[in-house]
């Protein structure tokens, strides 16, 4: 009956992002194409990615970028206009979600209302006809793992939104299947629920180890569950790496601005070389900062043009020097007016200008430690961890500096 | 100082406001209302238990309360036989109305298709002809296919009448199931048909019970249909039979109540037994 395939024991750690793994999930060129009455709408374009065995995938992006449209096509529930969808080896083109193997959890959670939470884990068992002793122990043994086993006389309507969530949960692990897809399963949690459960989902996925994709608008969701984010943007794939990666050494702009809170400052910067070596300056109305060399090196190496370059920094790679121990060199140092001060606990986020009269839209943020005396109205002189800023060319987007 | 004169009408306002949301107004209102309503009812009733000559007297209430028009209308003129009739004929037509009314609405409710909405909205036009337009080529058909004088004709009229209704109602009800129901059940291992076995049709069925029984209630009132086929017992329904005491020269009053009160019976109980069902099929929603 079942057409569950058994995952291979041999599998590695998934952890540590070695290559040898198996691929249980490859998009290759998928591509997803709506029509509307103001003609196509391309919702997901040419999304390649491998996803390997045991893997979390979180795809994230902003509401519209394609993440859920490519989901539902993983699940069956979209057709692709083209590409292929290759799972646990075998080209799921045209089938039915039932027979593809995977299992889903929706954001309504879509329990059966009318079902026990006991029918509800059971469906999926009862429906290809399991022998009804297996259906209860795989039941017991599910609701014990997600701690729902008093109340598996309830109905649905009589839960708690945390509560419901684990039954949806328990509903897609009975049944083991080769692949779980999350369609942002958290956000109708309040705030505190959903960090719990989020910290759950990650023990969860340690214990039960199945390739999970998973679709978020949340980045801190995005950078927390997953083994690998991959950044989507009007229905493209921006870029697909490990989090911290991802969060260091952002591929383009998009993923720069997207990832991270509060978000990277970027500023129109024109080069200027250095007479003295090969090292460069980078200039703009606010700062003369000097590129340390290897970001230097890559610059030169780029044959585009330099007429439309932007400077990214976070807004947490940047001191106030005042209050810092150590000394920092002139070239990484630039002054500021400060035009709002937001203490936030551990740190203190400052809104800069670059002066008094400066525009809003020229304002940018920084985040330093609370022991800053900056006040609104002072001026003061801020240091930049010039390792960790990047340049990007306006026009492609491209991060040159990787 | 229009200050002043203005905070006074406001008070005024309020006055009368509470004045009318005093129970005792509502209350009046109220009894108004269901004495406008059921002082026929009960008419009816009194008058049933009279004999057809004790009609004329000049009492409301039946000197010597008599069942003799029941069995002048049922057995007499076997009119028993058209409530026979009226349960087979509404029976019938219930089932083929929800039969082809369930999934209609469920397949407008859930898939797109070309000229999906001008489908709809054709369905429901057809209900917007005064049926008596209709009356006329209906009997013509029915002349045609022999079908004139049997229950099999007005089973046909009453599914035209009264599918659209339910299509829409059924519509309306799986509009208010969210599509991750129908989703869920795919992905855990359900064909499109299981799907809307297993899991949405349990969820509906307070809609269907309501459709169910809307149906029937309709079916077994309907009369132009029934009258305009029927001229025997074969087919003839109980508000046929009802009509059919007014003669030539005199109305049969008391016989013609009873076979109204006859008539009203197992509507009366149905609506009691049923009425919360009647109530979301006529709002049309699913919530409480």
């Amino acid at each position: 009956m079942s057409d569950s395939v058994q995952g291979d024991d041999s599998r590695l750690d998934e952890r540590t992002g070695d290559q040898t793994r198996e691929v249980s999930l490859e998009l290759d060129g998928l591509t997803k194409v709506f029509q509307d009455d103001e003609g196509d709408v391309v919702a997901v374009d040419d999304v390649s990615m491998d996803i390997y065995d045991g893997e979390f995938v979180v795809l994230v992006g902003p509401s519209g970028c394609g993440k859920t449209t490519t989901l539902r096509m993983i699940a069956g529930l979209e057709d692709p206009t083209d590409g292929r969808i290759v799972l646990g080896g075998r080209d799921v083109a045209g089938l039915e979600p039932r027979e593809r193997d995977v299992a889903m959890v929706f954001q309504n959670y879509a329990l059966y209302p009318h079902k026990t939470v006991a029918e509800n884990l059971e469906f999926p068992l009862q429906i290809r006809h399991y022998p009804s002793d297996e259906r209860k122990s795989q039941v017991e043994s599910v609701s014990e793992l997600l701690g729902i086993s008093d109340l598996l006389d309830r109905r649905p309507g009589d839960l708690s939104g945390g509560q419901q969530q684990r039954v949806a949960l328990g509903r897609a692990i009975i049944r083991d299947p080769e692949v779980f897809l999350f369609d942002e399963p958290l956000s109708n949690l309040d705030a505190k629920l959903r960090i719990e459960m989020r910290t759950e989902l990650n023990k969860l996925h340690d214990r039960v180890g199945k390739t999970s994709v998973y679709v978020t608008h949340d980045q801190e969701e995005a950078m927390t569950l997953s083994d690998r984010v991959a950044v989507m943007n009007d229905g493209e794939l921006q870029q697909i790496a490990p989090p911290q990666t991802v969060y260091d050494r952002p591929a383009n702009l998009f993923v720069a601005s997207f990832i991270g809170e509060p978000p990277m400052n970027f500023f129109d910067v024109e080069l200027s070389p250095v007479q003295s070596d090969a090292g460069l300056r980078i200039v703009s109305d606010v700062f003369d900062l000097l590129l340390p060399e290897a970001m230097a090196r890559k610059l030169d190496s780029w044959d585009g043009s330099t007429d439309n370059l932007v400077f990214g920094v976070r807004p947490e790679d940047v001191t106030d020097t005042t209050v810092a121990d150590e000394t920092f060199p002139p070239e990484t140092t630039f002054d500021a007016y400060v035009a709002v001060v937001e203490p936030i606990g551990a740190d203190k986020d400052l809104t800069l200008a670059p002066d008094a009269d400066a525009p809003e839209e020229r304002e940018f943020t920084v985040r330093v430690d609370a022991d800053t005396e900056a006040r609104e109205g002072d001026v003061i002189t801020l240091a930049v961890d010039m390792a960790k800023t990047h340049v990007f060319d306006d026009e492609t987007g491209t991060n040159l500096t990787l | 100082m229009s200050g002043r004169t203005g905070l006074d009408r406001y008070r005024r306002e309020q006055r009368l406001g509470d004045a009318l949301e005093s129970p005792y107004v509502v209350h009046l209102v109220l009894f108004l209302a269901v004495l406008f309503i059921v002082a026929p009812l009960v008419w009816e009733l009194l008058t049933s238990l009279k004999t057809n000559d004790a009609v004329y007297n000049f009492n409301y209430f039946p000197r010597n309360p008599t069942l003799e028009s029941y069995y002048i209308a049922l057995f007499e003129r076997g009119y028993w036989r058209a409530v026979v009739n009226s349960i087979i004929i509404s029976s019938a037509s219930t089932v083929v109305v929800m039969l082809l009314g369930v999934p209609a609405g469920y397949a407008f409710s859930r898939y797109r298709f070309p000229f999906d909405n001008l489908v709809f909205v054709f369905i429901l036009f057809t209900r917007l002809f005064p049926p008596i337009g209709l009356v006329v080529p209906y009997y013509r058909i029915m002349t045609e296919f022999g079908l004139l004088n049997t229950k099999l004709g007005i089973v046909i009229a009453n599914v035209y009448l009264w599918l659209p209704l339910v299509v829409y109602i059924m519509r309306n009800f799986f509009i208010t199931i969210p599509h991750d129901l129908d989703e869920a059940a795919l992905v855990d291992g359900c064909t499109k048909i299981q799907a809307f076995r297993h899991v949405i049709l349990p969820v509906v069925m307070p809609g269907i019970a309501a459709g169910t029984i809307l149906t029937f209630l309709y079916s077994w009132r309907e009369f132009l249909f029934a009258f305009t086929v029927s001229t025997d017992l074969n087919s003839m329904t109980i508000p046929v039979s009802t009509f059919l005491f007014v003669g030539d020269t005199s109305v049969q009053w008391a016989s013609m109540a009873a076979a109204a009160v006859v008539a009203t019976i197992p509507s009366a109980l149905v609506v009691f037994f049923f009425q919360r069902y009647i109530v979301v099929g006529l709002t049309g929603g699913l919530k409480g």
